[in-house]
């Protein structure tokens, strides 16, 4: 099964051939770019195919088997996340054909582009903890630089603080795999998980706690997000799309479920943990999100709240606390992309991003009036919209395992955020007052639009239609996380 | 045992220099140090008592060789680390020249420009 | 300017620089047999032109080794390494193996160890003296109405 290692090989080659031959052309290697995501998604989709029939697909690099060498592997829960990141990234290739234009020496940025990409699907396929490292660290470095793409004077500040909390979060990260290494002599995690039955409880809660530090500071729990407001505001918008979209979900969110709730099981005091975490982000994040003045960091306090709410129904555990996870995942991510795309337009067009500065756009700009609706109605849990389910499967599952306060602290928090983003609707698209608009009409720009449009359409319908997935991709999906053996694996 | 000991108070040392320290350069040399303990880290972990080299030479007893030799595994895991550590440290050395151009100094007090 | 340094370290760092490119190179050839390979390899064939950049300045070494050529030559480094990778294609799984492995300590004995082995030390030799030359000469190209962007170091990827 030759296609696992597609999705990591096209993208690598893309780095590399761009920046080879293409760099000073810049229509030529956005073109590039574009055509090897769009082969990556068609490969991921051959990758669904095969595993509806088949339980998991694993595949040994050299032909060298499990203790000795080094495996991939992809089972119904990485198959979510892969398809999610192999839809959202020509989607935001295609809306930068045009955004990046107003930037000097853009063949670069598609260059970084594709370095992203390879390491976020390597993170996804690999089941070896220092290859995940590798991945890891590739995906970071490029998302440092590419936050401080720009060079006026806010990104350099921001991109600062942000390479210096990741390097902290990254060598927590890296202490944790050589404390494994140390204590079964082994990285692989099938046969960690196969030694790790032998070793008392108590030993292992240091590494969970680094763990749990280190991957926190790549998702943005409570105390380590400070760098993300900063980050994801002031970066360029096709990169704030891929870094509050999917980046701080693969890296932190993906890697406390594989690592929580897969390899070291059961521990009752990591869901105390998780959901004290997920409670506090979420809160802070909705009041902090009230007074802002500028479009972007009201999305981005609205990230460190959403991320909140799913680290919280990781926490919670069971059934419903999972697939309410997942869920809000799935729709969380679309929304944000959207709502992230959306304001990438009004900065191209109209140079600033302060509310104060910006009024009455609807009549300029219906078509982007209307998808901003829909993304934040989505987002803020409206019934016929996406995370009106995914919230709705978290409040049931706090209540089922006997969390009232929680449930109640839930709908008070989802009340608020649809606080904030009707006041941003009103005061950005339907004031009566004078702003900075211009006279002409031209929102047509083909190349910006198309993947606005195409993303809301999406959310529009899978609101509705998404059960008959459901039964085929996230029930199987989340009972690989409940009750996932790893020793079916093991060939000795 | 005493050489875990060191590595931990070198990596405190590399996150204080990390975390208080107000100079650019001086965060710079906090992360350098920072990589250096958990390298050392790394290759303290495959050690034997009375080890030899875990290099294969022509006419060796291979018994005795694997009863004996240094793991060689962590010794391959610090190579990658330190070429990703090198990267970083490049790429912050170029930020902070950016910096030094738009502001006039490497004080992080003065280049506090963004609230909230 | 550029004056360089005196004439002692002139004249000895202009006669060790070929011993030291020699030996980089033998550390990246025999990487199956001996400790070493791509990685610490490639760092001592750049630090050859590193060495020579500190003590006759930055005009005398882009004479040699300009940075057109050191940017197509680590990029080439980097396409070698997927194809040797993707040769294993050949046979079935990635990676695999597939040269003859000829007799046990000789300098053909590794498969495709010695290719990559040649890719990763050309790759990181050229980035690393890549990125410090670049380091040295900071330049400011302003545009009136696009957004500034300078001439940006050239990170290791």
């Amino acid at each position: 099964m030759n296609l696992i290692i597609f999705p990591v090989i096209l993208y690598l080659f893309s780095a590399f051939f761009i920046a080879l031959a293409l760099k000073e052309n810049e229509k030529l290697s956005g073109i590039a770019c574009f055509s090897f995501s769009i082969l990556s998604f068609i490969s991921v989709i051959l990758i669904g195919k095969y595993l509806i029939l088949n339980e998991r697909i694993i595949y040994f690099v050299g032909g060298w088997k499990i203790p000795i060498g080094i495996t991939l592997m992809v089972d119904n829960l990485s198959f979510i996340f892969l398809f999610i990141l192999n839809l959202l990234l020509p989607l935001i290739c295609w809306f930068s054909f045009s955004y990046m234009e107003k930037y000097l020496k853009a063949g670069y940025f598609y260059i970084l582009f594709s370095l992203i990409s390879a390491g976020l699907n390597g993170i996804l396929i690999s089941m070896d903890f220092f290859n995940i490292y590798v991945f890891l660290e590739i995906s970071s470095i490029a998302s440092y630089i590419l936050v401080s793409f720009g060079l006026r004077i806010e990104e350099l500040e921001a991109s600062l603080k942000y390479t210096i909390l990741g390097v902290i979060g990254s060598a927590f990260i890296l202490i944790g795999i050589g404390l494994i290494l140390g204590k079964t002599g082994t990285l692989n995690i099938a046969d960690f998980t196969f030694i790790a039955k032998n070793i008392e409880k108590k030993q292992l809660w240091f590494i969970l706690g680094l763990f749990i530090a280190g991957f926190g500071f790549k998702c943005a729990l409570f105390p380590f997000h400070f760098w993300l407001p900063d980050a994801h505001s002031l970066a360029p918008s096709p990169v704030s799309a891929i870094l509050s979209g999917i980046f701080i979900k693969i890296t932190g969110f993906y890697l406390l479920i594989r690592i929580v709730s897969n390899i070291f099981i059961m521990f009752p005091e990591s869901k105390v943990i998780l959901i004290g975490l997920g409670l506090v982000s979420m809160i802070y994040g909705a009041i902090m999100a009230i007074e802002q003045n500028d479009i972007k960091r009201i999305y981005a306090y609205s990230s460190i709240s959403q991320m909140g709410y799913c680290v919280l129904s990781l926490g919670i555990g069971g059934y419903w606390g999972y697939l309410g996870a997942i869920l809000h995942f799935i729709f969380h991510s679309l929304s944000k992309s959207l709502l992230f795309l959306n304001s990438g337009i009004i900065e191209y067009k109209y140079g600033t991003t302060k509310i104060e500065k910006l009024n009455n756009l609807v009549e300029e700009m219906p078509y982007i009036s209307t998808t901003g609706f829909i993304g934040m109605l989505s987002l803020a849990g409206v019934p016929p919209f996406g995370c009106f389910w995914s919230k709705i499967i978290i409040i049931i599952g706090a209540i089922m395992s006997h969390y009232y306060g929680i449930s109640f602290i839930c709908v008070i928090v989802s009340i608020i955020t649809l606080g904030y983003f009707l006041k941003l609707q009103r005061n950005i698209f339907y004031s009566k007052s004078e702003g900075v608009k211009t006279g002409e009409n031209n929102e047509f720009n083909l190349n910006l639009l198309m993947p606005v449009i195409i993303l809301s359409i999406f959310i529009f319908l899978s609101g509705i239609i998404f059960s008959p997935y459901y039964k085929i991709w996230i029930d199987k999906a989340v009972k690989n996380i409940e009750s996932f053996s790893y020793e079916s694996l093991m060939e000795k | 045992m005493i050489i875990y000991i060191i590595i931990s108070i070198m990596f405190l040392i590399g996150i204080y220099g990390m975390m208080v320290k107000k100079n650019i350069i001086k965060i710079i040399i906090g992360m350098n140090i920072i990589g250096y303990a958990v390298n050392l880290f790394f290759v303290v972990l495959g050690y034997r008592n009375e080890g030899i080299q875990p290099i294969l030479v022509p006419g060796i007893d291979i018994k005795e060789f694997v009863e004996k030799a240094v793991n060689p595994l962590p010794q391959a895991l610090v190579l990658t680390s330190i070429v990703i550590d090198l990267s970083t440290i490049c790429f912050l050395a170029a930020l902070s020249i950016r910096i030094y151009e738009k502001y006039g100094t490497f004080d992080l007090e003065k280049i506090r420009r963004l609230k909230g | 300017m550029n004056k360089g340094m005196s004439e002692i370290v002139k004249t000895i760092c202009r006669i060790v620089s070929p011993f030291i490119l020699i030996f980089g190179i033998s550390i990246v050839i025999y990487g199956h047999l001996t400790p070493g390979g791509g990685f610490p390899g490639g760092v001592v064939i750049a630090s050859a032109f590193v060495i020579n950049l500190l003590a006759y300045g930055r005009e005398k070494v882009l004479l040699k080794l300009s940075l057109n050529k050191s940017d197509i030559l680590h990029d080439i480094g980097a396409i070698l390494f997927l194809l040797v990778a993707l040769t294993g294609f050949i046979e079935g799984i990635f990676f695999l193996n597939i040269f003859d492995k000829g007799k046990l300590f000789s300098l053909w004995s590794g498969g495709n160890l010695i290719f990559s082995n040649i890719a990763i030390g050309l790759k990181v030799g050229t980035s690393l003296f890549l990125g410090i030359t670049l380091l040295s000469m900071a330049r400011i190209f302003y545009k009136k109405d696009k957004i500034e962007y300078f001439e940006k170091e050239e990170d290791i990827k």
